[in-house]
């Protein structure tokens, strides 16, 4: 996963927008989730191409989001699972799995 | 893709079925436990949610996707429980924990006289974090102060970044699922994202601090 995205191809459009890093922190959700309008995204990509502690910051975002990944979630107890998986096959197991 | 399951579903076959309820119950759980006050709770209606997906599979029409109609049956046996157990409140107005403010502490930035206004000053920086998250060396201990961390977020911030990043849930998902605009759901997240972040942050300092990465 590249941490710094590519400039625009044509940096001499409207380029008046400038991010600064504290704006580049509340910003870095809707970024990741690709949700900025494009003229606040070209000016974020620029920005991280200048900007190293910026490119440090969202890359520990990822890394918080890829950790959060691997949290470990309750989920059913075996037995209650077990139970599920018989009544499955008991209603439609009867039929040969390749007809469908 | 959808179809393709459903028709292995619709075919008996097992291990399918096994696998979508290893793969979804966590986050049927999740979702439960904003409707019902215990996890024993939670358990019996993520088993009824399946008893009646079991139940009435042969009737699925395909008109939103599988997992939707899923968490849909979720949502409608999880509020019966809900309402028995006289917990049914609305989510978005029962946890007033909206908040404004910077996420990160501003004392980090530069000042709007620098010749860099809003820039990281020099002990403000992010550092990289050594070594990596994902490091053998770390991971445990992150992943533990993560836990007590999300323990410790605000119930909605909490809930939606477990849906998003511990569950995996979409970003629509997570909205029809709470029933919260787009801008909200972004809202909470990135709050909920932020601490979680300054704290792993401070996690590394205090490693810095007690020199355990001179290497």
């Amino acid at each position: 996963m590249r941490s710094v995205p590519e400039l625009p191809s044509d940096p001499s459009g409207d380029s008046a927008l400038v991010v600064a890093c504290r704006e580049f922190v509340e910003l870095v959700t809707e970024h990741l989730e690709g949700t900025l309008p494009d003229d606040v995204e070209r000016a974020v990509h620029t920005h991280l191409e200048l900007c190293g502690p910026c490119v440090e910051f969202l890359e520990q975002t990822r890394a918080t989001v890829r950790l959060l990944g691997t949290v470990p979630a309750p989920t059913l107890p075996p037995a209650a699972r077990d139970r599920l998986l018989d009544v499955y096959t008991r209603l439609h197991g009867g039929r040969s799995a390749g007809e469908a | 893709m959808d179809d393709d399951l459903l028709a292995r579903l619709r075919a008996g076959d097992r291990t399918a079925f096994a696998d979508l309820v290893d793969g979804w119950s966590p986050a049927l759980l999740r979702v439960a436990r904003l409707y019902v006050s215990t996890p024993a709770s939670a358990e019996e209606v993520v088993q009824e949610t399946w008893l009646a997906v079991i139940g009435q599979l042969d009737r699925f029409e395909g008109r939103s996707s599988l997992k939707t109609w899923v968490f849909r049956i979720l949502e409608n046996v999880a509020r019966g429980r809900g309402r028995a157990e006289a917990r049914a409140v609305p989510w978005s107005s029962a946890f007033p924990d909206r908040e404004d403010g910077p996420t990160v502490d501003p004392a980090r930035f530069r000042g709007p006289d620098d010749r860099w206004p809003g820039g990281w000053t020099v002990a403000g920086r992010p550092q990289a974090w050594v070594p990596p998250a994902e490091d053998a060396a770390v991971a445990a201990e992150l992943r533990r102060q993560l836990g007590n961390a999300l323990a410790e977020l605000p119930a909605r911030q909490r809930t939606v970044v477990e849906l998003r990043d511990v569950h995996g849930l979409s970003a629509e998902e997570v909205c029809e699922q709470l029933r919260i605009s787009p801008a909200n759901q972004r809202i909470l997240l990135h709050r909920g994202r932020a601490r979680l972040r300054t704290r792993l942050e401070d996690v590394y300092r205090d490693r810095e601090g007690r020199g355990e990465e001179r290497a």
